[in-house]
């Protein structure tokens, strides 16, 4: 790892530079919350953001994208081709990127997806530190702390910022775009002063005492009867998550029938019809079964195959489901058998 | 043979018929996939005696259009209905939600003629057996070209069932009952997008109740929000007066 100081009135230098090569994607205010979205001027660049309506995993997985173009005549494919503009997403928070390491693990594995894989490779990632706001609890995973996954990691020191480079192209990018010295002893002092103070920062408590564990010996238990009543099945814990990756994929004809378009579009456990197969079978009839296998999944089924729990404490489904439905409120729920 | 096809109009404004000719880069292509046997709005002929597919606007309010519908569902091998009014009964059910004989007198006064048969507003599938479903007001021209050729080739209806904060969600857009406003979005049929909202307003339910609503909690959700829980049932009369929840 390479380390750079930043003035931090020198910033905007950067991010002007990163867009003469690239596109570059960052937090901007929309409607008194914050969107990642394309910008040209670095004076829309929110970085005092708390967190984005959606997280980054658009950028790479989009909500609907074409995966191919086929011809219904002879059955032909037409365009299957990804096209990835080089891009840079600046201003992650640790649990965006940790987050994206979550996804890489599903989408780069075994069987490896060609267009999340290809927008991945093109896009380099800068990530920020940040405060936390009312609903993180990344501390509880660990995931208030990023060690890789990111090309260039800003860590704010009041006037200026700890720039942790973790790719040769990091380093690249902070020389050519943006004045930068290296670091003094005095400026590694600040730095551990200051990431100690974030991580003091973040003190939610939830007891995760032996959680998998939990999940299986209450599976049968009443509270989840009580989160189904509550559960409004409308699936946008799963759309503003940043580590929910299902989808589904459909054929769209165009009007005149001759060809159409095959489209995958993000889908949600919570849906009746996500486990719906043939001969009209449903293996989640009921919400109480749906929220159950949301956290079933989350907290034991992808840490039993990849070591991590699926959740990084972004707080986002906290904020988004109408009826407050949560993973800290459903883990107290699970040690406590109440429901709150 | 290319499937001959009825559109047929009952209580509404049009609108979702005038919303098929707007598919102007469209309409020729969709006019090449079946036989026009009879389009209410755009020709002056009659509805002939056979056609394949029957494609229903508008609210059930008289006799007459329970027997054009009767007559349909015998002909038709297919039933499509398109629109709010049609699919839940839309604003014209509104007039069951008051006293509808009185109401009648007040806008109509004593000496209106009145027509036939004339009955609280209702959905076609109320009255017969509806196979396929384009909801919302007014309809998406491109959803009733899916639908329509879905039904020329035999598969089966696709409708979103689930309700619309997932795709209001991808949309980005800042929860209205976030900032203590009704939105009945949490309870309606998806698959327009979330389009109202996008553009700054509230949904409004045009496309139905969502089989997958759960009405109970959502209630639950407007009392934790600071608004009246009943204002979930009120707002519910604009396009589902019917309470009609279509599967």
């Amino acid at each position: 790892m390479f380390f750079r100081v930043i003035d931090k009135e020198r910033l905007p230098d950067l991010i002007t530079g990163l867009g003469t090569e690239y596109e570059v994607i960052a937090p901007v205010e929309k409607d008194g919350r914050f969107v990642y979205a394309p910008v040209v001027d670095p004076a829309e660049v929110r970085l005092d953001y708390d967190t984005t309506l959606l997280p980054p995993k658009k950028w790479f997985f989009p909500a609907e994208e074409t995966l191919m173009r086929f011809r219904v005549a002879d059955n032909e494919v037409l365009d299957d081709e990804v096209f990835a503009a080089p891009r840079v997403l600046f201003g992650l928070h640790p649990c965006d990127i940790n987050a994206l390491l979550l996804m890489d693990n599903v989408f780069t594995g075994r069987y490896a997806d060609p267009y999340y894989m290809r927008r991945r490779e093109q896009t380099l990632l800068i990530g920020v530190s940040c405060t936390p706001s009312d609903t993180c609890f990344c501390n509880v995973w660990d995931t208030n702390e990023v060690h890789w996954g990111f090309d260039v990691f800003l860590t704010d020191m009041g006037d200026r910022y700890f720039a942790s480079c973790r790719t040769v192209k990091g380093a690249e990018i902070l020389d050519r775009f943006v004045e930068n010295r290296t670091v003094s002893d005095e400026d590694t002092r600040e730095f551990q002063r200051v990431v100690h103070d974030f991580k003091e920062a973040f003190d939610r408590t939830v007891d995760t005492t032996q959680l998998p564990v939990l999940l299986d010996a209450k599976f049968d238990s009443p509270i989840w009867d009580e989160f189904g009543e509550k559960c409004l099945s409308c699936g946008a814990c799963s759309m503003v998550c940043p580590t929910c990756y299902c989808f589904d994929v459909h054929d769209r004809l165009e009007p005149d029938q001759k060809s159409g378009v095959r489209v995958r579009t993000w889908d949600s456990c919570q849906f009746k019809e996500f486990a719906a197969v043939a001969h009209g079978q449903n293996f989640r009839d009921t919400r109480a079964s749906r929220v159950k296998y949301r956290y079933y999944h989350k907290q034991w089924g992808y840490l039993s195959k990849f070591e991590r729990v699926l959740c990084v404490g972004c707080g986002r489904c906290a904020r988004a489901c109408p009826a407050g439905i949560n993973p800290v409120n459903v883990i107290e729920a699970l040690q406590t058998g109440e429901v709150r | 043979m290319a499937p001959r096809v009825a559109i047929i109009g009952l209580a509404s404004d049009f609108g979702c018929q005038v919303q098929v000719t707007n598919m102007e880069d469209h309409l020729l292509d969709v006019l090449g996939l079946m036989d026009l046997a009879y389009w209410q709005l755009a020709s002056s002929g009659h509805l002939p005696e056979e056609y394949d597919v029957a494609v229903i606007e508008g609210a059930v309010t008289t006799a007459d259009h329970v027997a054009t519908l009767l007559k349909a569902r015998e002909t038709a091998a297919v039933v499509i209905a398109i629109g709010s009014c049609a699919v839940t009964g839309g604003i014209p059910a509104l007039a069951g939600t008051v006293d509808y004989d009185a109401r009648y007198g007040v806008v109509y006064g004593d000496g209106a003629a009145v027509a036939r048969g004339r009955q609280v507003p209702k959905p076609v599938s109320s009255v017969i057996k509806v196979d396929y479903h384009v909801p919302g007001c007014p309809i998406d021209p491109t959803e009733f070209v899916t639908v329509l050729s879905r039904a020329i080739m035999g598969l089966k209806d696709d409708m979103p069932q689930d309700p619309m904060c997932a795709i209001c969600k991808t949309q980005e857009n800042v929860c209205f009952l976030d900032r203590g406003r009704a939105c009945l979005g949490l309870v309606t049929r998806t698959g327009c997008t979330a389009k109202c909202v996008t553009l700054g307003r509230p949904c409004t339910g045009c496309r139905g109740i969502s089989p997958e609503a759960n009405i109970p909690a959502a209630r639950l959700v407007y009392a934790e929000k600071g608004l009246d829980p009943l204002e979930l049932d009120r707002l519910f009369d604009l396009y589902n007066a019917a309470r009609e929840v279509v599967v």
